[in-house]
């Protein structure tokens, strides 16, 4: 479903991909808006219309002011014009409230906290796939800023339409060669630019995917810098990034040709068609069939159809986001979450079990994790080894229910966890990651989010248990301290630490490590091993561990390589059997006695 | 540890940046597309003239085809859309080139400021502005600026034609034309104001969004999002605010000077007007219809000049950043040492030397390193350690220049870095940092770096030495094997070993290494310190290490501590003495020891602990 969203596929050419587009509007808006919406574009076609009409009165009017010296034909001629014109004010004012009183920004406001809502119900795993997290915040950042100029954009749309097409008609009643020749040049164009959007589309194509090399190219040069520099290769040396930049502006010309070809046609046909009737206007003039007083009058109307048309070409660039905004909401929108399957249960005991797990990842070539089984029975230590790639984290995120496996089952307490209430498995395990987290609010609110209802008290022994109230105190504000603005500044360890607290406030019965002292100074490894030994007594634990000698305790350690069980026992076993896991062993014992001068 | 501000603040920034001064490079091709846009602006008019004269004769002769004045509007007509076009082009090709210009530019710059500039900004952050804030660029340069001629030129000379066709309907227009403009000005008044809070409120939108996304993992985990989201909906009620008070306050001006500064109430008065005149014989129908065709020229530039303001106001932003990298200070160089012969070094100095170093990120903060003096000889090895945030890492760092000192010195051989060329500084010290960083190019071209010319035998020679021989050769495609963006294909030890052979291949007397064992798996930690072994024998090595146990035997430990040395001398030394060293191998010896779930004691339950 994200795939698609990402790749927007081409889009129908016909009219039937406007009526597309109101229907996704109108679900965009919400069943609240909807009918007023439907109303307001109503309104702008109406005023559009009656637009249409009013100029094409301009014509009689002239001609009967310039023929008839009886000002009283030129004078109803007038009122009727006002009239007409009047009316078309009044709809477009009338239809441009839901703007302007709100309704679209009020539409827009509950649809971004819907699609905030359904975020969180989604796979994880199509939000972790990098492009589609990218194309969520996209969407939840940019709502407003597509939806709130439809209306804008729409009225043009009508107006380059469906104005020339009513002022047309309203010619044909007049003089119906010069009306049938409006008939045919103008509302062609529309369709006639749709037809021909498809080149537009390519060009944007080959632009964006420049566009996309170049930005890479450019990081990795201001992230190599250091190296380029040290080579002595970065600047006016760096041939690769030059060579880049010129390209660029190569495809960006032939993008610009390409692209600008549907723009050049629509704008020939305008310009022929004002010669076009020029001509067989004079044609008619000579011929004494038509009065030269109507055929300027007719001159009038036509330099009004193509001003609107011109400006119509200058919008479209936004009628296309918003297109491709309301079909990625849609896509958001209509993504499912994990099914349940009832009755749904809760576990009252808390071992895990994998049963002949078999996952492959969506995006993903082979299996991540093929036939694997293990008992992890209530309040043992479990750990997980393995080099990386081999499936350690995909096991951690399969009894996280970020995704379901192919085949097999996870189950805590013996209740398959597709039974179990997404935001109970939540409740029942935390997660400390090797990348802390933390949030843009206060260091307690950071800590308490663990659980929300906690007393103060109950916070603070929290951040006394994982090691965190000295480095608090001593921050300016102390717990009041925002961590979006100093985040930045805690070390590593003392991040960890914040995490530590806030999973051993939440209490839940399994806790998964993944790597939690991968990467801290020796300082902090030994307060954050403090605090881990307080969060894992009692609980089912399951931890990923690359540095052997923190897992030697574990009650089980599964040895895992590319995506299956390889060896399972506890450490003593596992070093008397010889194989995979006493060859780990023996490699990081001859690391650790390594010294500079040896 | 602790980067605050970059040493460019202290120049003050400009506070409001023309964009039209960004377009320098491409002056001569933007004034022509705008001088085109002016033609063909001109053209148009002249083509409604015309079509006047043509009603005109006809009226007069209706038996004769008036050719001439037929075949010039005809003419004017395609003259009009040629030039359009032609500046639409011009315009385009000059963005572009200007895009170019300028990402060369940018580039050259962060050639030559200090490497601690670039770290302070974040590479992603100038990789951004190199080309998002440049790509901004794009819809000012090439769609405005002929727009902008357009604006300019067309309400002026269609006044004075309608002045010179009939001053009473040129009067009429310009009334509709102040009123509109009146209102407009009105809803205009507290716009800046608006603006300020309409960004503001955008901003945090965009901030919770990115929060709540990226940290989805864990807001399910800890708070099935009832905290995030909350903050999320917050910056939403925020944004709705801002925006119902803005068509509060400003709505209903807006939307009633679009409706007066639309053509139809221009056109319907003019009519009227021309009514009266012509019933009292006061206007000739020709110049009434010149009138009509021209008469909305002027209400209608109002849109595109309040779109341009808009437009020019949205890139000012992107403007200021480029900018601001643009005048980036660059590295500084003493002119003492010739930068184009090769150095000489006083082999009596010592090869690497701090005196009396003091270094703070920013004027007003406090030093990070205080008072920092040591010689390191020849070939010798120096650790660096101590707590985080003590300074190790801002030592290791001002040797390639990264930052200059704030007061004291460096020096090389005897030879201030400072008084040093960039190229004749690299020639001397090579670094290994805790991540190192491979180019999307093959293995042997990331090997190469540095040294172009080596032939293929040192390259494998230098992957030999580093250990990674062996897994190149099991690729499939061996040396010429593509790493992948950011030398994603490999593992964190295989591009550390890589990174390894690259400094080998350039064999420079000053090694320089941050935690280069850091991030290896315990897989490839072995041979990467096979590799490092390999690459330091010979060289003087100044290492960051929080592994103390890699650094027992180093002839030379320095222990910081609050940006000062606190303790130097050998492993056994310090040990012995009792102080900060002492404490850290002690804390170090005991996190070697812990075993997950030691203390598990099935007696103590977690949240006894807790209360």
């Amino acid at each position: 479903m994200m795939q698609k969203a990402a790749n927007v596929p081409p889009r129908k050419t016909s009219a039937s991909s406007f009526l597309t587009t109101f229907r996704q509007l109108a679900d965009s808006v919400g069943p609240e808006a909807a009918p007023g919406l439907r109303w307001s574009l109503a309104g702008l076609i109406a005023a559009a219309a009656f637009q249409g009409f009013g100029l094409a009165a301009i014509a009689p009017l002239f001609t009967a002011a310039a023929t008839d010296p009886d000002l009283s034909r030129a004078l109803i001629w007038f009122g009727v014009m006002i009239a007409l014109m009047g009316t078309a004010s009044g709809l477009r004012w009338f239809a441009q409230g839901f703007d302007f009183d709100g309704r679209m920004v009020r539409a827009t406001w509950r649809l971004r906290g819907q699609l905030g809502a359904k975020l969180r119900e989604i796979p994880l795993e199509q939000l972790q796939n990098k492009r589609a997290g990218e194309l969520n915040s996209m969407v939840l950042g940019n709502v407003d800023e597509n939806l709130l100029y439809a209306l804008t954009v729409l009225n043009l749309v009508f107006t380059a339409i469906v104005t020339p097409l009513c002022a047309a008609i309203g010619i044909v009643m007049f003089d119906w060669r010069l009306g049938l020749l409006l008939l045919m040049i103008f509302p062609a164009i529309v369709p006639l630019y749709r037809w021909r959007r498809p080149a537009l589309g390519r060009g944007k194509r080959i632009l964006g995917q420049a566009h996309q090399e170049a930005s890479a190219d450019v990081l990795e040069y201001t992230q190599g810098l250091p190296i380029l520099r040290a080579a002595g290769r970065a600047g006016e040396k760096a041939e690769k990034l030059s060579q880049t930049f010129h390209k660029l502006e190569s495809i960006q010309a032939f993008g610009h040709r390409k692209g600008a070809k549907p723009n050049i046609i629509v704008a020939s046909v305008v310009e022929l068609g004002l010669v076009a009737v020029l001509g067989l206007g004079v044609w008619l003039v000579v011929a004494g069939s038509l009065h030269p007083a109507t055929l300027g009058a007719v001159f009038v109307i036509v330099v009004r159809l193509s001003e609107p048309l011109s400006t119509f070409i200058l919008y479209t660039a936004m009628l296309e986001v918003m297109e491709a905004a309301l079909e990625r909401i849609g896509a958001l929108m209509a993504t499912k979450p994990l099914p349940q399957t009832e009755p749904a249960q809760v576990p009252k005991e808390f071992g895990i079990q994998f049963k002949d797990v078999n996952f492959t990842y969506a995006q993903g070539d082979g299996q991540a994790i093929s036939g694997f089984n293990a008992d992890l029975p209530e309040r043992s230590l479990t750990a997980l080894v393995g080099p990386s790639g081999c499936g350690k984290t995909t096991l951690t995120r399969l009894l996280l229910r970020h995704f379901d496996p192919q085949n097999g089952a996870v189950t805590i307490g013996g209740v398959d966890l597709r039974q179990i209430p997404a935001d109970r498995i939540n409740g029942l395990i935390s997660v400390v990651f090797q990348d802390v987290y933390l949030f843009n609010d206060t260091v307690l609110a950071n800590i308490r989010m663990g659980r929300p209802e906690a007393t103060d008290e109950e916070v603070r022994a929290a951040a006394k248990a994982a090691q965190c109230l000295d480095f608090i105190e001593r921050l300016p504000q102390g717990w009041q301290t925002p961590l979006g603005e100093i985040g930045g500044r805690l070390s590593g360890g003392e991040r960890q630490r914040i995490s530590i607290a806030r999973a051993l406030l939440k209490d839940a019965p399994i806790i998964v490590l993944d790597e939690p002292t991968a990467a801290l100074d020796t300082e902090s490894e030994l307060a954050v091993q403090r605090a881990l030994d307080a969060l894992v007594s009692q609980k089912t634990v399951i931890v990923i561990a690359h540095r052997l000698s923190t897992i030697v305790g574990a009650d089980q350690i599964l040895v895992i390589e590319d995506g299956t069980l390889m060896q399972a026992g506890k450490h003593a076993d596992l070093l008397a059997k010889g194989g995979r896991y006493a060859r780990m062993w023996a490699a990081q014992g001859a690391v650790k006695k390594w010294s500079v001068a040896s | 540890m602790a980067i605050k501000e970059p040493r460019a603040e202290q120049t003050p920034k400009p506070k409001r940046v023309s964009p039209w001064r960004i377009l320098t490079p491409v002056k001569t091709q933007i004034n022509l597309a705008m001088a085109i846009s002016a033609s063909s602006a001109l053209f148009g008019l002249a083509v409604m003239l015309q079509l006047m004269m043509v009603v005109q004769r006809l009226i007069e002769d209706p038996t004769t085809v008036p050719w001439l004045w037929f075949a010039g509007a005809a003419i004017c007509t395609v003259g009009a859309y040629v030039a359009r076009l032609g500046a639409f082009n011009q315009a385009h090709y000059a963005a572009f080139r200007l895009e170019r210009v300028l990402r060369t530019g940018l580039a050259e710059r962060l050639a030559r400021v200090s490497l601690g500039y670039v770290e302070t900004q974040g590479a992603g952050a100038l990789a951004k502005v190199i080309h998002d804030d440049v790509k901004a660029l794009h819809v000012f340069v090439a769609d405005s600026t002929p727009l902008y001629a357009r604006a300019y030129v067309t309400p002026v000379v269609t006044l004075a034609l309608l002045i010179a066709l009939d001053w009473r309907l040129a009067l009429v227009t310009l009334i509709v034309l102040g009123f509109g403009y009146g209102i407009l000005n009105g809803a205009q008044k507290r716009r800046r104001d608006m603006v300020r809070k309409y960004n503001a409120a955008r901003e945090q939108v965009s901030a919770a969004v990115v929060e709540y996304v990226q940290a989805m993992p864990v807001v399910r985990n800890f708070d099935s999002g009832k905290m995030s989201f909350g903050r999320y909906q917050n910056a939403l009620d925020g944004y709705l605010t801002v925006m119902l008070d803005w068509y509060r306050a400003a709505g209903f001006p807006a939307r009633f000077s679009w409706l007066v500064l639309s053509p139809m109430p221009t056109l319907t008065l003019v009519l009227g007007t021309g009514l009266w005149l012509t019933s009292a014989g006061d206007l000739s129908v020709s110049r009434w219809l010149g009138v009509l065709l021209i008469c909305t020229g002027m209400a209608e530039a109002m849109m595109p000049m309040m779109m341009l303001r808009h437009m020019i106001e949205k890139v000012s932003l992107s403007v200021a950043r480029i900018e601001e990298v643009m005048t980036a200070p660059e590295l500084g160089q003493g002119a003492k040492v010739p930068s184009d012969t090769p150095l000489t070094l006083d082999p009596t100095a010592p090869a690497l030397q701090f005196e009396n170093v003091t270094f703070s990120y920013g004027p007003d903060l406090d030093p990070a390193l205080r008072d920092i003096s040591f010689a390191v000889a020849e070939g010798s090895v120096t650790a660096l350690v101590g707590p985080s945030g003590a300074g190790k890492t801002t030592v290791a760092r001002l040797i390639p220049r990264f930052w200059d000192v704030t007061s004291g010195a460096i020096s090389l051989g005897g030879h201030d870095i400072r008084d040093m060329g960039p190229d004749q500084l690299m020639e001397q010290v090579a670094f290994v940092f805790q991540e190192s960083f491979l180019f999307a190019e093959s293995i042997a071209a990331n090997i190469r770096i540095g040294k172009p010319d080596a032939s293929d035998e040192d390259v494998i020679a230098a992957a030999t030495a580093a250990q990674a021989h062996g897994f190149i050769s099991d690729l499939p495609q061996g040396y010429d094997t593509p790493v992948g963006e950011r030398g994603v294909f490999l593992s964190g030890g295989q591009r550390q070993r890589i990174a390894i052979a690259r400094a080998l291949l350039q064999s420079r007397p000053i090694l320089v290494l941050d935690e280069a064992t850091a991030f290896a798996d315990p897989e490839n930690e072995a041979e990467l310190i096979a590799a490092l072994s390999e690459l330091m024998r010979g060289r003087t090595v100044i290492m960051v290490a929080h592994r103390l146990a890699t650094i027992r035997d180093a002839d030379q430990i320095l222990v910081f501590d609050r940006g000062q040395i606190a303790e130097r001398g050998a492993h056994d030394d310090l040990v012995a003495q009792g102080g900060v060293y002492a404490r850290l191998w002690n804390n170090y010896e005991q996190a070697q020891n812990w075993s997950l779930g030691g203390e598990r004691t099935p007696q103590a339950p977690v949240i006894e602990m807790v209360k």
